[in-house]
């Protein structure tokens, strides 16, 4: 290649790569690794009132903590509290959270599919981005109205309710729609739609449709075939969209402290208690650390049964 | 490739009455009516969009058909779903299911039947072996290749015992060698089971080479059904003649019909009686042409004679393929080329462009079109 012993670093390959991904790589590392590095390095730290302490310690994980109080220019013990996984609030509502996220994931992806099998299987191929034009329409407006707009349609002032009293099913307008678990599950449910279709979609419109020949052509029934042939092969599309729906809903912030009322606050709305009424970072980012190491153990196993899928059953 | 094997039991397998289908305004299939016996190998033959694909598929049910009646083993197919047909097909694309292993898919319509697992086993081993398979049953589909996967199909719908196998053009994606083989096999494989193969190809040597009959089809319509050697020799139509084969047309002139017997003078070969069975009436053609074989005409080296009739003719393209040249010829006094095959043999010269000949031929071997 080269007839010099020494190969230089400058304008060498691997610099001219290193060059052509560094906008990228500099990007990554500004906006995701260095704040993520920080929350991790701030959940090891102890808190002091209006400052951070730069002293290691594991109790905002597990066990009891002191926080400090600057009493003029001295450290003086201010008060205690539990660590995360010591602590019964923060359990239940990272329990909490998962039980939602996990709710909100099978309702959204049960109703994706049957939207996503009829788009890809009966829709007219010339219509068929009119239609994933259509299912995208509820993104125009912001999430913050939609969130609103579900208050309206489930309060007690609601059409829901109207229309129940209306036609005499109920005779005092239900309060078990909003302000609680339900309007949670029901608010995320419909605005992941949409992203949990698209996967869906996709991983249908790949299936080449003489596998589902193939499947009639053998004896099955078109819904013995639809359940050895056509959701075996959808299955990483369906995996895909539980990933793109639990990720974001396990941390979500906005819809349980808007429609979530007291019982249906989730983990988040304590991250957020922590960093800004409470003043403590260091427990605000242990619990964010510990929730994003919930997401990423559900995701792993949901990663590792995708791999198996896509390699098929390969002994 | 016939008798023998067909003999057996020479009843209907399928019947098709004046079978029409409509794709909107589009006519895919106009008034098909032919039958085919069990235990034949029959083939489809046709240029893409003629049809073919449609009418097998008619068979296996994909498809619906507007008007007309499909019947297997003397049973009206209407209202009969493809799962229930006592058909079987390899797909074009083979549609090995990617998402299981080899013997999974061998044994993929095997679900409902009685028989216990160990049996099944055995049977989808033995089908695999029955196509040169022995050992992969445990590989993953994705890791096959093509005439590995085609294989897989054919063991995947021969477990089941079809009346009918039906293969949409199994071999188009093999290269030439692979396929030549697969041709054989496939060959073996009827025989040896004994059930009515239905085959979809554009390729006419392929239809040739394998078929008991084939059906000729154009824009939905068969105009030839014959068995390889009469459509070969015989074609009813130029546009038959032009699709299997290299035929010839030479300009002729037809002088007086008697009895069927057709006196035709053509430029080249002279006046010359051709029997009835020569003459194809198949309309749509312009004008009277002698049709010929490339390897009909024989060239007459120095000292040879013909035994039945001789012309004298110019070489003016010669192409070497080892085993055979062909030449294009101008017999004397036309001016469209003719394409002659010759086999080499040792000790023959190949002629040289532009040299003078002669060629013999034999009135028998030609066919009228009109």
């Amino acid at each position: 290649m080269q007839s010099k012993p020494k190969v230089r670093f400058r304008g060498s390959e691997a610099a001219n790569g290193l060059l052509m991904i560094s906008p990228t790589a500099i990007y990554a590392i500004l906006l995701l690794a260095a704040p993520l590095g920080m929350i991790l390095v701030y959940s090891f730290m102890t808190d002091g009132y209006l400052q951070i302490i730069p002293k290691f310690q594991l109790c905002n994980y597990f066990g009891e903590c002191h926080s400090y109080k600057d009493v003029n220019g001295v450290l003086t013990e201010s008060q205690t509290y539990k660590g995360v996984w010591s602590d019964p609030l923060a359990l239940t509502l990272m329990w909490r959270s998962l039980m939602i996220s996990m709710v909100v994931t099978a309702v959204t992806v049960l109703l994706a599919f049957p939207v996503a099998y009829y788009v890809s299987f009966y829709v007219a191929p010339s219509k068929k981005s009119l239609w994933l034009f259509l299912i995208t329409i509820p993104f125009w407006t912001s999430y913050l109205i939609r969130v609103f707009l579900w208050k309206v349609i489930l309060g007690t002032g609601g059409p829901i309710n109207f229309g129940l009293l209306e036609i005499g099913l109920i005779q005092e307008p239900i309060t078990w729609l909003l302000y609680n678990v339900n309007s949670v599950v029901i608010t995320l449910a419909h605005a992941y739609a949409p992203f949990a279709i698209l996967p869906i979609f996709v991983s249908l419109e790949k299936i080449d449709r003489s596998f589902l020949e193939a499947g009639r052509d053998l004896g099955e029934s078109p819904f013995m075939t639809f359940w050895r042939v056509t959701l075996p092969l959808a299955m990483p599309g369906v995996i895909s969209s539980v990933l793109i729906v639990f990720i974001p809903t396990i941390g979500d912030y906005v819809t349980p402290s808007l429609v979530g009322g007291p019982e249906g606050k989730m983990v988040a709305n304590l991250v957020e208690l922590n960093y800004k009424k409470l003043d403590n970072y260091p427990l605000g980012s242990a619990l964010a650390v510990s929730s994003m190491a919930l997401v990423m153990a559900v995701s792993l196993l949901f990663l590792f049964l995708n791999r198996r899928f896509l390699r098929g059953n390969k002994r | 490739m016939t008798s023998e094997t067909s003999t057996a039991a020479d009843q209907t397998m399928i019947e098709f009455k004046d079978v029409h289908k409509y794709y909107g305004d589009y006519h895919a299939l106009r008034g098909i009516t032919a039958t085919i016996k069990a235990g034949e190998f029959f083939s489809l033959l046709g240029p893409s969009g003629c049809g073919k694909t449609t009418l097998l598929r008619t068979i296996a049910g994909f498809e619906g058909i507007s008007s007309g009646v499909v019947m297997i083993d003397g049973k009206d197919m209407a209202n009969v779903p493809a799962n229930v047909r006592p058909t079987n097909m390899v797909f074009q694309s083979y549609a090995i299911f990617p998402h299981l292993t080899v013997e999974q898919n061998v044994g993929f319509g095997l679900r409902k039947d009685p028989r216990s697992a160990a049996e099944k086993a055995k049977a989808v081993a033995e089908a695999l072996e029955m196509v040169g398979l022995k050992g992969y049953g445990a590989r993953a589909a994705h890791a096959l290749s093509g005439g590995q996967r085609q294989r897989v199909a054919l063991a995947r719908a021969l477990i089941l015992k079809p009346k009918v196998l039906l293969l949409d053009e199994p071999l188009s994606a093999l290269d030439k060698k692979m396929r030549e083989q697969m041709q054989m096999e496939l060959i073996k494989l009827q025989r040896q089971v004994g059930i009515t193969f239905i085959l979809v190809t554009h390729d006419q040597e392929e239809a040739l080479v394998m078929s008991d009959r084939i059906a000729v089809m154009f824009e939905g319509e068969i105009v030839q059904l014959a068995d390889p050697e009469t459509l070969y020799r015989r074609p009813n139509s130029r546009k038959v003649a032009d699709f299997i084969g290299t035929m010839n047309f030479l300009p002729a002139d037809i002088l007086s019909e008697v009895e069927g017997k057709v006196e035709v003078e053509a430029k080249g070969f002279g006046r010359l009686t051709l029997d009835a069975e020569q003459v194809s009436v198949a309309p749509g053609s312009s004008g009277a042409s002698i049709g010929f074989r490339p390897e009909t005409l024989t060239i007459l080296f120095d000292g040879q004679t013909a035994t039945d009739r001789e012309s004298k003719a110019e070489v003016v393209e010669v192409v070497y393929y080892g085993d055979m040249t062909y030449y294009d010829i101008k017999l004397e006094g036309t001016t469209e080329p003719m394409r002659l095959s010759m086999r080499n043999v040792f000790g023959r010269p190949v002629l040289d462009i532009g040299t003078q000949t002669r060629v013999a031929w034999s009135p028998g071997a030609l066919v009228l079109f009109r």
